[in-house]
């Protein structure tokens, strides 16, 4: 804020300093002429200037006034903001923890019981299967920590190349067979343009979309992965003609954590896709999701054509 | 009865300690355990350990600290450290401070009994373990693991740097088999759906820069359904 202040005052005492220099040159350099300046005026053209003067300084006055008023209000508003963002990740991170934790805790109880080897069996092997569930969110939540610090690698990467691999990954995938996965490539004019990035990190961008379009739609729908260039960037959008997502839980998808409520029965952390927006937004690039309920959702991604 | 190995555990956190040392023990080791840093200097003056499995983030004196004491003393009793951070310099901290390999929590307890295996078999009594040589020479094959570079004979290879950090993995830790999983758990830090495969593509990028017949290698052998295996042999350079 110090700095801040006194670069303003800087550029606040600029004109003085233009002016004291200027009148010590004429003042003090022989060449240059310095004439005596008379200036007449009626009282009344004195009286107005005086007026609009002391006005300009008032307006001046009040415009920064309320520039500084307005960008408080903003930094109260990214703050309230991230209070509550924080508030809403630590009630779900509770939430995540508190199922496994309970499930753990019976299945415990259920092996102290002296009961039959097939009641120790399936408890033995619930609590492993709830222990590996735990193992999983915490290697997410640093995958998601890691992805805004850790170096990114910047090579060539070919998206058309880096899209059918995601395809063919994502239609051995349980349920793939039921839907129908289409991709659709620019052949002409020319060919999905190189981009620079990390082909790993994008590779789980992409595949994350495609998992989940493959997990929250239903046998029979159908699943696109198109992309194109536009100007600079080249967008891919994954689209299906799922079930869609309610109006109310759209703004919510990309929190960490966050599960709609339709995706309470399917398994996953409600990371996925803050993992793609950390990643695309890694690559300097963008997201966004448009759906309606009932028709569908598609998830568009916009990443910069880096030229090297 | 033949002499079972000596390991000295280390972590702060007593679950961790109390369940773990019997696992140990069943799985063939004589097992002490230390609460800290300090602790654990004292415990291998007396209890003289084979090799130590040593935590990171402990109060007083911490893993890392404890590792450097040691190698600054020239002991070099093989470490496996464990690890908090999965970031990739935090592992490659690790390793050039002298540590024999490292293990991310939380980490499957069958993980740890393996990986101790495999430090053993690699260790050179009293001498430094390839994971702390600042070169690697396995023939013409020479990696410069400042600098990241890999070089044949004089050549430079151009290796992206995952390809780079995986063959300096897969050097480090010679005729030793290593799945995909814990290639990937290395260069990446995580798991991740198809990352296996992306072990492959690195794998094949090393090998096309290599200019190696995959169906009769040299460096690096593909252990069907397993893994991979480095089968050069490796030696510290100058």
């Amino acid at each position: 804020m110090t700095a801040r202040f006194a670069w303003r005052l800087a550029v606040a005492l600029l004109p003085l300093a233009g002016g004291v220099l200027a009148a010590v040159l004429l003042w003090n350099v022989d060449s240059l002429e310095n004439p005596i300046l008379y200036a007449r005026a009626d009282a009344g053209t004195v009286v107005l200037l005086f007026g609009a003067i002391l006005s300009l300084f008032a307006g001046a006055g009040l415009v920064l006034r309320a520039v500084t008023d307005r960008f408080r209000a903003q930094v109260a508003d990214a703050r309230a903001q991230a209070t509550e963002e924080r508030r809403r990740f630590v009630q779900r991170l509770d939430h995540e923890l508190k199922n496994p934790l309970t499930a753990i805790r019976a299945g415990l109880a259920n092996l102290c019981n002296d009961q039959g080897p097939s009641v120790q069996q399936e408890a033995l092997s619930s609590v492993e299967a709830e222990v590996l569930r735990l193992s999983r969110l915490t290697a997410d939540l640093r995958k998601l920590a890691e992805l805004e610090t850790r170096p990114l690698e910047r090579a060539p990467v070919n998206l058309a190349e880096l899209l059918r691999e995601a395809v063919t990954l994502a239609e051995e995938q349980p349920g793939a067979e039921a839907r129908t996965l289409t991709l659709i490539l620019p052949q002409a004019p020319w060919p999905l343009p190189v981009v620079l990035g990390d082909w790993d990190l994008l590779f789980l961008a992409v595949y994350n979309l495609l998992d989940n379009a493959i997990k929250f739609t239903d046998p029979g729908d159908t699943v696109e992965v198109r992309a194109v260039e536009e100007g600079t960037f080249v967008i891919i959008e994954v689209a299906d003609t799922g079930p869609g997502i309610p109006q109310d839980e759209l703004e919510r998808v990309w929190e960490e954590l966050y599960r709609g409520q339709s995706a309470r029965g399917i398994p996953g952390s409600g990371l996925g896709l803050a993992l793609v927006r950390a990643v695309v937004e890694r690559h300097g690039g963008q997201v966004s999701l448009r759906s309606r309920a009932g028709h569908g959702t598609v998830v568009r991604v916009r990443l910069p054509v880096t030229s090297q | 009865m033949v002499d079972r190995p000596k390991i000295l555990l280390v972590d702060d956190e007593k679950a961790i300690t109390a369940n773990l040392r019997p696992f140990l023990e069943r799985s063939g080791f004589e097992v002490d355990t230390a609460a800290d840093g300090e602790e654990a200097l004292a415990k291998i003056r007396t209890f003289d350990p084979d090799l130590l499995v040593l935590d990171v983030l402990m109060p007083r004196l911490d893993g890392r600290e404890v590792l450097r004491r040691l190698r600054r003393a020239d002991d070099w009793t093989p470490v496996i450290l464990l690890t908090q951070v999965g970031e990739s310099t935090e592992r490659a901290m690790a390793l050039e401070e002298g540590a024999d390999d490292y293990l991310n929590k939380p980490f499957d307890p069958h993980e740890l009994v393996a990986r101790i295996r495999a430090v053993m078999r690699r260790a050179r009594p009293g001498q430094p373990p390839l994971a702390s040589a600042e070169q690697l020479v396995s023939g013409a094959l020479r990696l410069d693991r400042r600098s990241r570079r890999a070089y044949m004979g004089a050549e430079e290879l151009h290796l992206t740097p995952k390809a780079a950090a995986l063959l300096e993995y897969l050097m480090t830790h010679p005729d030793e088999l290593l799945s995909r999983e814990r290639l990937l758990d290395v260069v990446w830090g995580w798991d991740y759906p198809a990352g296996t495969r992306t072990v492959d593509t690195r794998v094949a990028e090393i090998r096309r820069a290599l200019d190696e017949d995959p169906s009769d290698p040299l460096y690096i052998e593909t252990v069907p359904g397993q893994g991979y295996r480095f089968i050069g042999l490796v030696e510290a350079g100058r």
